[in-house]
């Protein structure tokens, strides 16, 4: 077995009396997409800006890509890529101005436009970024992620606001980045997303990983336990539907 | 230093785009410049002055010739009880008094220098305040060319009389330090604010650039645009104003950067007193609003109510505003200037403190 990309060991944050994170273990193994799942408040963010090397645990230990998190949380930032949660870009710079203005805190030199053209952004090229549609900010924001050609990309919850066909387009591009040899670690509290893209999920709530596997063998453990649930035998449900009223096809608004 | 000065060009950038920036920073200080300059509101500045001369010799009436080529007074002359019976009466805003032992040569050892007696109005400070540095001048400029050997200085002497009196020359300078006060802090304080509510900061914060160099840019790239602030200011009172700057640019544009780098900081201070961008506007009012009319900015700073007046002279703002019009109007050298440098000095301290404890980039 090959080392992990990512190892956490006993990780703990809390804010005041509130236990974010209540000891928390998992690995990822480079090249998989992990998927940290869980409601609101079950501390996939905590844990996430943990590794990301923007925030400081309490106690344990987080190895990412190969640097200890709390040691070095610099070398950690060079060699990841993230997208965060409820962030932004500033203001003034077109899509392309973006890359290269990101490329500067990297002090790396990039092809800005090979990145655009990546996910599928390279007639935006010129415009100001804040004049992008959500799913295309979305986009720009991995590409964004992806000035320093990182081992690990961290996406929180990438998907959130977008409609359906935003949100099938951005799971290709996930899978395109995995394909690349990305490692890739999301968080999302939509199964159905952490179910086509993830090799493997960890299930959190309270601060705690209650279960970690791949999602068809969670699904399987559940079954096996004697769960059933009334069967409506039905080949589609309403996002089919939509979809092909309104087609797969992405809308740039 | 590449990554900072790659950043700056690329804040410089986006700098030129924010059309807000550009008003607030460009187009409001040149409409206040504009207003006050074609108003003349130095005709709120005329002064009247009431003339004794008690000498009555070549000396000081060439000395009331040229205090009588001076725009701003309206003199008239007369005996020494009427004058003062005037000035309290409010006809007067200044009355000088010549005396008998006026000369204009070089003091002979042990023999006493002839003393100039100035009365102002205390009911109109500003008029009196206008007054007596303008007399104080023309009283150096007239002692200096005496004392000094020389046709040089008597040219200059004519120049400064002649042109550097008015009411926009006073202005000009004043008009510079209320810009750099405030862009110094809304130019800080409102990206700040807004890009940490945001997120921003946060995102910038998730890549390996160190605090150190993203706020040495952002210092740097608000330097670099107030500098182009100063002297686009500069240009446009010179060529519509027809203002002259006496003393040398370097020093004023020292003066300047000294004065920007201390408002960058009360800006800073600001970003980390305040949650978010509606609370911006009235903290930064706190801060410039006093300063704006007790500082000297449109008046005379002796202007300000007696009881103000000692808050008045320790204001960073008139630290500034002194040092800027000394240059601008006397062409005071940075030597000659000492004192309000090292008020300025002081105050960066101060600031730099206050931005160091209070400024966060998280919220």
């Amino acid at each position: 077995m090959t080392t992990p990309i990512i190892d956490v060991r006993d990780l703990r944050k809390s804010y005041g009396a509130i236990e974010a994170v209540r000891g928390i273990s998992f690995a990822v193994e480079k090249g998989e997409i992990f998927g940290l799942l869980g409601p609101n408040g079950a501390g996939k963010t905590t844990t996430v800006e943990i590794l990301e090397g923007l925030r400081r645990a309490d106690s344990g230990t987080a190895v990412v890509a190969g640097v200890d998190v709390r040691a070095d949380p610099v070398g950690v930032k060079d060699r990841i890529g993230v997208q965060l949660q409820s962030s932004a870009f500033p203001e003034h710079f077109t899509a392309k101005e973006m890359i290269e203005l990101f490329a500067i805190f990297y002090r790396r030199t990039v092809d800005a436009l090979a990145l655009l053209r990546a996910v599928g952004l390279e007639d935006k090229a010129g415009q100001m970024a804040e004049k992008l549609s959500g799913g295309q900010r979305q986009r720009l924001s991995i590409a964004v992620a992806m000035v320093n050609d990182p081992q690990v990309l961290f996406l929180d919850e990438p998907t959130t606001g977008l409609d359906p066909q935003a949100r099938r387009n951005l799971w290709d591009l996930v899978r395109e980045i995995k394909a690349r040899g990305t490692t890739v670690l999301l968080t999302t509290h939509y199964m159905d997303e952490a179910e086509v893209l993830c090799d493997r999920v960890a299930i959190m709530d309270a601060g705690r990983i209650l279960e970690l596997d791949a999602p068809r063998a969670l699904i399987g453990q559940l079954l096996g336990r004697g769960f059933t649930k009334p069967v409506v035998q039905q080949q589609a449900d309403l996002e089919d539907v939509f979809l092909e009223l309104t087609g797969h096809a992405l809308r740039e608004d | 230093m590449g990554q900072i000065f790659r950043y700056v060009a690329m804040l410089l950038r986006a700098y030129a785009r924010d059309r807000t920036a550009l008003f607030f920073g460009f187009f409001f200080p040149l409409i206040f410049m504009i207003l006050f300059g074609v108003l003349n509101l130095g005709a709120a500045a005329r002064v009247n002055v009431g003339l004794v001369d008690e000498a009555n010799n070549d000396d000081s009436q060439r000395f009331i010739a040229t205090l009588s080529r001076i725009e701003t007074f309206r003199v008239s002359r007369g005996e020494r009880s009427d004058e003062i019976e005037r000035l309290t009466a409010g006809d007067r805003d200044l009355v000088l008094v010549i005396p008998a032992d006026f000369r204009v040569a070089p003091a002979r050892p042990g023999s006493a220098v002839p003393t100039l007696t100035l009365y102002t109005n205390s009911g109109r400070p500003e008029q009196g305040a206008i007054g007596s540095s303008i007399v104080t001048q023309v009283v150096d400029q007239m002692s200096f060319a005496v004392t000094q050997t020389a046709p040089v200085i008597s040219t200059k002497h004519e120049e400064v009389s002649g042109h550097n009196l008015r009411y926009v020359d006073f202005l000009t300078p004043g008009i510079l330090g209320m810009t750099i006060m405030q862009s110094g802090i809304a130019s800080v304080a409102f990206p700040f604010v807004v890009d940490r509510q945001r997120g921003v900061l946060r995102r910038i914060m998730a890549t390996p650039i160190s605090r150190r160099n993203f706020l040495a840019a952002h210092v740097l790239q608000r330097l670099v645009t107030l500098v182009i602030q100063v002297l686009i200011l500069l240009g446009v009172a010179t060529l519509m104003f027809k203002v002259t700057v006496v003393g040398s640019m370097i020093a004023l544009l020292l003066v300047a950067i000294l004065g920007a780098a201390l408002f960058l900081c009360l800006g800073f201070a600001v970003t980390g007193l305040v949650a978010t961008e509606n609370a911006v506007p009235p903290v930064t009012q706190l801060v410039t609003l006093p300063q704006m009319f007790l500082s000297g900015v449109f008046f005379s700073k002796e202007a300000a109510p007696a009881f103000l007046r000692p808050i008045a002279d320790y204001l960073p703002l008139t630290f500034l505003n002194d040092a800027l019009r000394s240059v601008a109007t006397q062409g005071s050298s940075l030597a000659e200037i000492g004192p309000q440098l090292l008020g300025l000095a002081a105050w960066i301290v101060v600031s730099f403190v206050l931005a160091f404890r209070f400024f966060r980039l998280d919220t």
